[in-house]
């Protein structure tokens, strides 16, 4: 069964699997935010829309807007992530994953960036 | 880009120790280490922190009116210094609010220092040319030919004893000494802006820059950038130009007496002659400004940060000057016991809110609850900073 992890320019990540798909955001993202103090996120049954806000994600200095990779209905939230941010930056593809939304169309999946396409943008 | 950014002469050092380097006022200077701020805030309260804020403006005043010149230009009395003592105070424009806030050092008889805000040199600067003008005075812009360090925290006092020689190391709040280190003359001054009782600047040729930064890292003080400097500050309730001076969120000239520790920066010390600003500032006396800068705790979940708006009773009495997350930790002084984190800052509010008073801060569109509080630390039993977290509103 295939984890392809695929990617938003807006350093968010996407894992699909049986109509679930894993929301987070990238390594890169979180070292650039530098330490993180706070994840503001919706609720279970909250809709998300690809490419609009979902929540937000803080650091110490600011507070920087989370995008949807895709649409659908949240059903999960990761809760354990307010005892411990720093799983962010050791796990950020695993324990680190912020949301599960139960997809309105899995074909968004395939408009998303491969890793490779993602980590190119990140050096532009 | 960078080469029109100016460097202090420690940059070296920043970029050795792979620091993020930004913008600060036209300086590149480190927000933080690959310590993290969160960590640098917490290794400054439990042993010690490493600040370069070389970036500062120094000015040397010196010649036969030095004193009746620091009487007019700057809102605390100068005439209160002694050799071996210094004084916050500030810049009043005539309307009575701050041009910016300072520290004025008098380390001896023949001048005196007064350090700014790096971002407000260039005015202050023309706003001291202009007022000398009537007096026999020098005002000399040594910026460039020094440098300036922070060395704050618990293991601070040991540091500078073991490093500086030539004089006691100060031992009371804004106590200053001249001091040696290496042959260079050092003004060390007991002072600071990050709520630690144990806390010291330095000011030295910058020659000498680079051998004092690696003697004090060698000595265990742990480099800490400006985001943690604003964390710090923060937590102690100290303010900050550009948020608790100058223009609230709303666009208002903040007056300087908003500010409780106006009254540290300000004397109106019988028979002293008219200052700039003073008539302003004694009518803010008779009439107290509306709205004063107060600190708050947050006691649901979110960032309140400055510019959001602050409701009591549902009603708007004012907006957040400045908001973070701040690290503290559980027992001052025993890493063992871990850190937690905690939402605070300092908000421009009705001057007749209550210490106690339950408060809302709208925060994106949602409000996050809070309490305004007497202080978020206090230093009452140093060598520790110790942070107010319970429920009790003092």
């Amino acid at each position: 069964m295939s984890t392809q992890v695929k990617m938003l320019k807006s350093h968010e990540w996407a894992k699909l699997e049986d109509g679930i798909a894993t929301i987070g955001i990238t390594p890169y993202a979180v070292e650039q935010l530098g330490d993180i103090v706070f994840v503001e996120m919706p609720d279970i049954d909250d809709t998300v829309t690809k490419e609009q806000q979902f929540g937000e994600i803080e650091s110490v200095k600011a507070a920087s807007e989370l995008f949807a990779p895709m649409s659908g209905k949240i059903v999960a939230v990761n809760d354990d992530l307010e005892d411990d941010y720093n799983v962010l930056g050791r796990d950020a593809f695993g324990a680190g994953w912020l949301i599960k939304v139960e997809v309105s169309d899995p074909a968004e999946f395939d408009a998303l960036l491969s890793e490779d396409d993602y980590k190119a943008t990140c050096t532009d | 880009m960078t080469q029109t950014l100016k460097t202090t002469p420690l940059i070296s050092r920043h970029q050795a120790a792979n620091a993020r380097l930004v913008d600060f006022s036209g300086w590149l200077m480190p927000v933080q280490y690959p310590t993290g701020i969160i960590r640098e805030h917490l290794n400054t309260r439990l042993t010690g922190g490493l600040f370069d804020v070389s970036h500062m403006g120094r000015f040397l005043i010196s010649g036969p009116d030095k004193l009746a010149f620091c009487r007019y230009a700057l809102t605390n009395d100068a005439a209160l210094l002694v050799p071996g003592q210094s004084q916050y105070t500030l810049l009043a424009a005539d309307d009575g609010t701050a041009i910016d806030d300072a520290y004025l050092y008098c380390p001896s008889e023949t001048e005196y220092l007064l350090v700014v805000n790096a971002g407000n040199l260039r005015k202050d600067w023309q706003h001291l040319k202009n007022l000398s003008a009537p007096f026999d005075v020098t005002v000399t812009d040594i910026s460039s030919k020094t440098v300036m360090l922070a060395v704050q925290g618990p293991a601070s006092a040991q540091v500078i004893a073991d490093l500086l020689t030539g004089a006691s190391v100060p031992a009371k709040r804004n106590e200053v000494a001249r001091m040696s280190y290496r042959g260079h003359t050092v003004q060390v001054s007991r002072t600071g802006y990050t709520g630690e009782p144990v806390a010291f600047e330095v000011i030295f040729p910058a020659e000498a820059a680079d051998e004092f930064w690696d003697a004090c890292v060698r000595l265990g003080m742990a480099p800490v950038g400006l985001g943690a400097r604003d964390t710090l500050r923060l937590e102690a309730g100290l303010p900050l130009y550009g948020h608790e001076f100058g223009d609230a969120p709303d666009g208002t000239p903040i007056p300087i007496f908003a500010s409780p520790l106006a009254r540290f920066g300000v004397k109106m010390t019988p028979g002293r002659p008219d200052f700039f600003g003073g008539k302003a500032l004694a009518d803010q006396v008779a009439s107290p400004p509306a709205r004063v800068i107060r600190a708050f705790r947050v006691t649901g979940k979110g960032i309140p940060r400055a510019g959001c708006e602050v409701f009591h009773q549902d009603k708007s009495i004012g907006w957040v000057t400045s908001g973070t997350m701040v690290p503290y930790w559980k027992t001052p002084g025993v890493d063992a016991d871990g850190h937690a984190t905690r939402a605070l800052g300092l908000a421009w509010i009705n001057r007749s809110a209550a210490i106690g008073d339950e408060l809302a801060f709208n925060v994106r569109g949602k409000l996050i609850p809070g309490t305004l509080v007497k202080a978020n630390l206090n230093n009452r039993r140093p060598p520790y900073a110790m942070p107010v977290v319970s429920d009790s509103p003092s």
